[in-house]
């Protein structure tokens, strides 16, 4: 069963096109990888699918029922290039927050449960301005495990780590996706979005040019496509 | 194409009010017993108060609209007459001014109309401000619809505020017997001129806009 | 009841960031301090014409400084979107306006309760405490209409270019009718002058009433992208 669906999608901003004819669908425990170079609309793609931003064109379903924001957001995380945090908070702080927002017990072994399995349990009381940049992602990430959502929809979660904390985030995610959740990621790294993916998807200049299941597509075939958009992505 | 041929027409008829107009402000209406030939712009003052309130409530009205439908022409169109509605609104304002000075000895007074008119007017230069700040074309019609809502619906608390706090604008009437009916009758032809100068400024700047909008987007075709 | 519960949420959290960053409520009472101090250099107050100049004073004080304040709390909103985090969760716009208005509210209370004291110990003016029992309706509808208006704009004016700076510009015209109605139901209650304030207290409760309907009905569309 399809959670969300996009028909014909399209943004127009005021004088630009970002994105146009976008056909998509995410099943449940989906997980769908968008290449693209940067400016193709990966962003703008994945703010649409996860409810924040509305298209102008097409329509979006959730559940096989046209779109109610409401409905969608509680089922949705969404990590975008920013981390949701409070700064000033800390990691406890920080996560005890999200479980009032969500109704949960914030007193009972889940918080720490989350925070161990992502190696913030020692810094529970620091500042989350105090943490690293590869801290502060795996703390956003360790908010989805808590809050337990449908659809996972991440934008371009390696960017800005180095390559040890991009394993570890590349392992948190594997994880997600042994729960049986959908993931939506963005990246232009090829290596570790490839093998995140049931399904990849290239996308350039607001268009959809392939998405396929992975059997179907060649890494190599992702490579070359970034190589002739001349792409320096290695 | 109908809308050009609307303009046009426009246009001409406003060939023909606008003089027509003064000419019945200047030399058909009576002068005024008390204030004498100053009184004139009276019929200018109101009128472009008129064509102001006009335009916001345009605004307004495009602001509700573009939030229901999300479609980018309501915003232009709220845009384009707000900057028509600040337009009018500093005439209104200067117009005042020139009133007072030989009726009141003032340059400025805190009467309550006025004030209500220059507190509007800080709202909507607010409004532009606002959308001179965000780049992305479809959060500033979000956020400028918001400020074209709250905006328009603090007329009439800031009207009844500032009236309550004081009043003290002259009421132009021969011995409490209304306006002169001739009088009467030349500020309704100069309202009507002056809405059909607003009607013929919102479709040419709105058109003017939708052809740079349409033109800034063939440009980026280009480029790309 | 769930409505409640999420909008206390947000205050509490408030609060403690409140609490841990000290940027909002701390910069206010700086602010204010600062100026009656300049109010004294500018005004030169003494014992005979304080009781005139007071409300004056008094809400240029709370307009300037609350918005400032408000700017502060929708900046740390904004910071790192740290607000998507209320976005995607089960608490609606709604009650995310309201909890960010409870916040709003409290802290522009506490500063105007601070300014007060101060305000009486710098001029020897005691008597404005020992008329806060009257005063405390004024200051509860300004205050709300304060923190309608600003919990709405300050969250708008900080997505723009020109961050804060914007929000005087859009929220001062507007909150006129409060300011008006602060001022002149404070000054006939401190100079005893005549009427009462009762008409100004009713102006400022439909401004209230207007504005958090339409709030209410607003705030959605600037949390969206």
């Amino acid at each position: 069963m399809n959670i969300i669906e996009l028909r014909g999608v399209g943004k127009q901003y005021h004088s630009k096109t970002a994105l146009s004819g976008i056909d998509m669908s995410i099943g449940e425990g989906d997980s769908v990888t968008v290449f693209g170079p940067n400016g193709a609309g990966k962003t703008t793609l994945l703010k649409i699918i996860s409810g924040l931003m509305q298209a102008t064109r097409g329509k979006t379903f959730y559940n096989n029922k046209v779109y109610s924001e409401s409905d969608i957001k509680k089922e949705v995380f969404y990590l975008g290039h920013k981390t949701a945090l409070y700064n000033a908070l800390t990691v406890q702080e920080n996560m005890n927050f999200i479980c009032r927002l969500f109704s949960l017990d914030h007193r009972g072994k889940s918080i720490e449960n989350a925070l161990r399995d992502h190696g913030l349990w020692e810094r529970r009381m620091d500042p989350v301005n105090e943490l690293s940049q590869g801290m502060k992602k795996r703390l956003a990430l360790a908010k989805g495990f808590i809050t337990n959502p449908e659809v996972f929809i991440l934008d371009e979660p390696f960017t800005g780590l180095d390559l040890g904390w991009r394993s570890s985030v590349l392992s948190k995610i594997k994880n997600i996706r042994k729960r049986g959740k959908s993931v939506v990621i963005s990246t232009h790294l090829v290596e570790e979005g490839y093998a995140l993916a049931d399904r990849v998807a290239f996308l350039h200049k607001g268009k959809l040019l392939f998405i396929k299941k992975k059997e179907e597509a060649e890494i190599g075939e992702i490579y070359s496509l970034f190589d002739s958009l001349g792409e320096n992505i290695r | 194409m109908k809308t050009n041929r609307i303009i046009i027409f426009l246009f001409l008829s406003l060939l023909i009010l606008m003089p027509l107009d003064f000419f019945l402000i200047f030399r058909v209406a009576p002068t005024e017993r008390v204030m004498g030939d100053v009184q004139r712009i009276f019929y200018l003052h109101i009128s472009l108060a008129m064509a102001a309130f006009l335009s916001l409530t345009v605004v307004f009205i495009s602001s509700i609209i573009f939030l229901w439908k999300k479609d980018l022409k309501w915003d232009t169109a709220a845009s384009v007459s707000a900057e028509i509605g600040v337009l009018f609104a500093t005439l209104v304002l200067i117009t005042g001014s020139l009133w007072a000075r030989p009726i009141w000895n003032v340059w400025w007074t805190w009467d309550p109309r006025l004030l209500t008119v220059l507190i509007l007017w800080f709202i909507y230069i607010g409004y532009f401000l606002l959308r001179g700040g965000i780049a992305d074309r479809f959060r500033k019609a979000q956020y400028s619809a918001v400020i074209g809502i709250i905006g328009y619906v603090d007329i009439p608390v800031v009207r009844y505020a500032t009236k309550w706090w004081k009043s003290i604008h002259p009421l132009l009437t021969k011995q409490g017997g209304g306006l002169d009916p001739v009088m009467k009758k030349v500020m309704f032809f100069s309202m009507a001129t002056f809405f059909v100068l607003t009607v013929f400024l919102f479709l040419f700047r709105f058109r003017l806009a939708r052809m740079e909008e349409r033109l800034l987007i063939l440009k980026k075709r280009m480029e790309d | 009841m769930k409505f409640m519960h999420d909008a206390v949420s947000i205050l509490r959290k408030d609060i403690l960031l409140e609490i841990r960053g000290k940027e909002s409520l701390s910069l206010m009472l700086f602010l204010s301090l600062l100026f009656l101090v300049i109010f004294n250099f500018a005004l030169d107050i003494d014992k005979e014409n304080v009781s005139l100049l007071a409300s004056g004073i008094l809400w240029v004080i709370f307009s300037f400084t609350g918005i400032l304040g408000m700017g502060r709390t929708s900046m740390s909103e904004r910071d790192e979107e740290a607000y998507l985090s209320i976005v995607f969760s089960p608490v609606s716009a709604e009650s995310f306006y309201a909890g960010k208005v409870l916040s709003n509210l409290l802290f522009l209370l506490l500063m105007e309760a601070f300014t007060l004291v101060f305000f009486a110990v710098l001029f020897d003016f005691e008597k404005i405490i020992g008329m806060l029992p009257q005063l405390l309706p004024v200051l509860l509808l300004g205050t709300l209409g304060f923190a309608l208006v600003g919990t709405l704009f300050s969250f708008l004016a900080t997505a723009s270019r020109y961050g804060e700076v914007l929000l005087p510009f859009l929220y001062l015209p507007v909150v006129v009718p409060v300011i008006l109605g602060g001022v002149s139901s404070m000054d006939i209650i401190l100079n005893g002058k005549p009427g009462g304030p009762g008409r100004w207290l009713q102006i400022m409760a439909v401004f209230d009433m207007l504005y958090l309907s339409i709030s209410l009905l607003l705030f959605r569309y600037i949390i969206e992208d």
